[in-house]
């Protein structure tokens, strides 16, 4: 009575037994795996404590909005990749440190977005190109890519001239500007020398327009406009400069400027998948344990070594006809 | 408490079909022309039993094994010596001037990249201690908050010889280190390593609120004085007339410190090499039993389950090797 070797059950059983053995001599695969270097550099200055995003029913501020944002952002980013942070207000970012494996120390990461704070701020200014274009040399010099999470509102104005000039190369450092804020204009937060809140910013207490420079074209029309004494006329200029909403047309001019992607951040577009197409991929080792797949084929063999069993038999009685079958349990 | 854990815990959805050893069998069906033919045999019915049971476990192991499962790593609590340290780094622009007042040229080595390359091997030397890292000027910072990971803390440091900013003010700064302090482990031993290259008038008005919270919070502290040539040290007093705050900063910050009442050493470092030695003092002083936890590797079980199915499976091979035909079929086989 030999047994019968071209049963497909005892083929799929073997099958599965030579399986399991290969797990325990199964190589560790090595391959290559998708990471990401980022500089996340976030705004501070005054204009970010507007509260006009909603979280939970509850209005939170913009600089909330992003801290949590980047937390996810960086939980959701691919394990091998590295995140430097940094804050920026007055004309320059400041770098809190250099850049660190996110997987393995996301405690300190997290804790590090957790404490940005507007008081961390150094001046009051905020002058988003500058800061901008000094980033972007940053993440050159770090070889990173850049997320620069702003409003956009530049604080004082920019003079009639414009504002700084980008002297990079175009291009060069991949990421993100992430202008944060909503599109309608919101009161600005005042905070009283000892940091606490004290109403809102009013009409007459920031500058609406910026008399360095020549003065914009038009101002002839002015009333007690004046050559020499009043180029710029003689009334101040009122605007609304006290309130603010993202400054998106602005943003999107430094976009091509310097060659980084814009994105707007609300809830309904995902800052990973904008991220991604935007940033550099870095291919980086890893290695891949393939036991698991060996397992799962085994349990498949064994699966249908015990679900073919009608199959093979229904073959085999077409085969061999006969009257009384009776099924061996 | 370790519990098992699943690197695909999706796999183990599939686990239902580990019912089919139960409702089929991996054996050939025979054919007999009466059930009256088969004797009672308990032997039999055991071994029939055994093999379905040997086929649910071996689908079983086989689908929890590829599901990956291990013993997460567990968090064992040690106790070592080293402390609590929050570093709070001068981070204003005469930082970034050598020790004799020069912007660095050459070999030079400003104040910030001497302190960086030394605080990272104090690190180094310490790796059970809990270390933050605060950088103060006008305002203060927080870099990263008291933890055991060396990696964050050497990258914070790594970035104080970028550009500073613009003043020295110290009090907001002691103030956001003393912050950083959790409540929760007041039995350790807690140090602030202040590194700075010059002082500050702390505001009468918060002199008193700062004394409070050191005596609350219990630190010890550490100044660490980098002072550039001809400047001013701690411990110089000026001669008669202007005895004042603002004129001997140094000085005044000195004493006020030492009118905290907590354990308090200034040290006045002239180049890298003084400091060194301020650090290495440092090392010493601040050996205090403390608890850390380690973390303990993940244990793979992979190898477990895949040897139980291997063996289940193994089994279940010999079975079908062993089964016979009870009515030999003419010309089939």
């Amino acid at each position: 009575m030999r047994p019968d070797l071209r049963d497909p059950r005892f083929i799929l059983l073997a099958l599965a037994v030579a399986l399991l053995v290969a797990t325990f001599g199964a190589p560790v695969v090595q391959m290559t795996r998708p990471g990401y270097d980022l500089l996340a550099i976030v705004d501070i200055t005054g204009s970010m404590n507007v509260r006009d995003y909603v979280a939970g029913g509850k209005p939170v501020s913009r600089l909330e909005k992003v801290k949590t944002a980047l937390r996810d952002l960086i939980v959701a980013l691919p394990c091998p990749s590295r995140v430097a942070l940094g804050v920026f207000t007055e004309r320059r970012p400041f770098l809190l440190f250099e850049p660190i494996d996110a997987c393995a120390n996301f405690s300190p990461l997290g804790g590090a977005i957790q404490a940005i704070d507007w008081r961390m701020a150094w001046e009051g200014d905020s002058r988003i190109s500058a800061g901008l274009f000094r980033a972007v040399d940053m993440a050159r010099e770090l070889k990173t890519d850049l997320l620069f999470f702003t409003d956009g509102q530049e604080a004082p104005p920019l003079p009639a001239s414009g504002g700084s000039v980008f002297e990079g190369r175009v291009g060069e450092t991949h990421g993100l500007i992430v202008g944060t804020g909503g599109y309608e204009l919101s009161p600005i937060p005042k905070f009283d020398d000892r940091g606490r809140e004290v109403g809102f910013v009013a009409i007459d207490e920031v500058p609406h327009e910026s008399r360095f420079g020549l003065p914009p074209k038009g101002a002839e029309q002015r009333e007690g406009f004046n050559a020499r004494n009043a180029p710029f006329g003689a009334t101040a200029a009122v605007g609304v400069e006290h309130l603010s909403s993202v400054k998106e047309e602005y943003l999107r001019t430094l976009s091509e400027k310097t060659g980084l992607g814009y994105f707007h951040l609300d809830d309904n577009a995902s800052l990973l998948d904008a991220y991604r197409a935007a940033g550099t991929e870095h291919d980086r080792d890893g290695s891949l344990d393939i036991r698991p797949f060996l397992g799962g084929l085994s349990a498949a063999c064994l699966f249908a070594a015990f679900s073919v069993g009608p199959l093979s038999d229904r073959i085999a009685r077409r085969r061999r006809p006969t009257r009384f079958a009776w099924k061996r349990q | 408490m370790t519990l098992l854990d699943f690197d695909h815990p999706g796999v183990l959805l599939l686990a239902p079909v580990a019912v089919a050893p139960l409702l089929r069998s991996a054996l050939r069906n025979s054919t007999a022309p009466s059930l009256e033919c088969t004797p009672e045999d308990s032997l039999s019915e055991i071994v029939g039993v055994t093999l379905k049971f040997l086929g649910v476990a071996a689908l079983l192991a086989c689908l929890m094994g590829a599901a990956g499962p291990f013993f997460p790593g567990a968090e064992v609590e040690r106790l070592s010596e080293g402390a609590q340290i929050v570093m709070l780094i001068d981070r204003s622009g005469s930082m970034n001037e050598t020790f004799a007042g020069r912007s660095p040229s050459g070999g030079e080595e400003s104040k910030a990249a001497a302190a960086k390359r030394i605080l990272k091997t104090f690190v180094d030397s310490r790796l059970r201690d809990l270390v933050g890292v605060a950088a103060f000027s006008t305002s203060p910072m927080l870099v990263t908050p008291l933890s055991d990971h060396v990696d964050a803390t050497k990258a914070a440091i790594d970035a104080i010889d970028r550009p500073g900013l613009d003043y020295t003010n110290i009090a907001r700064g002691l103030t956001m280190a003393l912050s950083m302090f959790r409540a929760s482990d007041a039995d350790h031993s807690r140090a602030i390593l202040l590194i700075s290259d010059g002082a500050g008038v702390i505001d009468p008005k918060i002199q008193d609120d700062l004394r409070a919270d050191f005596r609350k919070t219990s630190v010890n502290l550490y100044w660490l004085f980098l002072r550039t040539e001809g400047s001013r040290g701690i411990y110089a007093t000026s001669e008669g007339e202007s005895e004042s705050p603002q004129a001997a900063p140094e000085r005044h910050l000195d004493l006020y410190f030492k009118s905290l009442g907590v354990p308090y050493r200034a040290f006045e470092a002239e180049g890298p090499k003084a400091t060194e030695d301020a650090l290495r003092q440092i090392d010493r002083l601040e050996r205090h039993p403390i608890r850390y936890s380690e973390r303990l590797p993940r244990r793979d079980l992979g190898g477990v389950f895949f040897s139980s199915a291997l063996f289940a499976a193994f089994l279940l091979l010999l079975a079908k090797l062993a089964e016979v035909r009870l009515s030999p079929s003419r010309g089939a086989s």
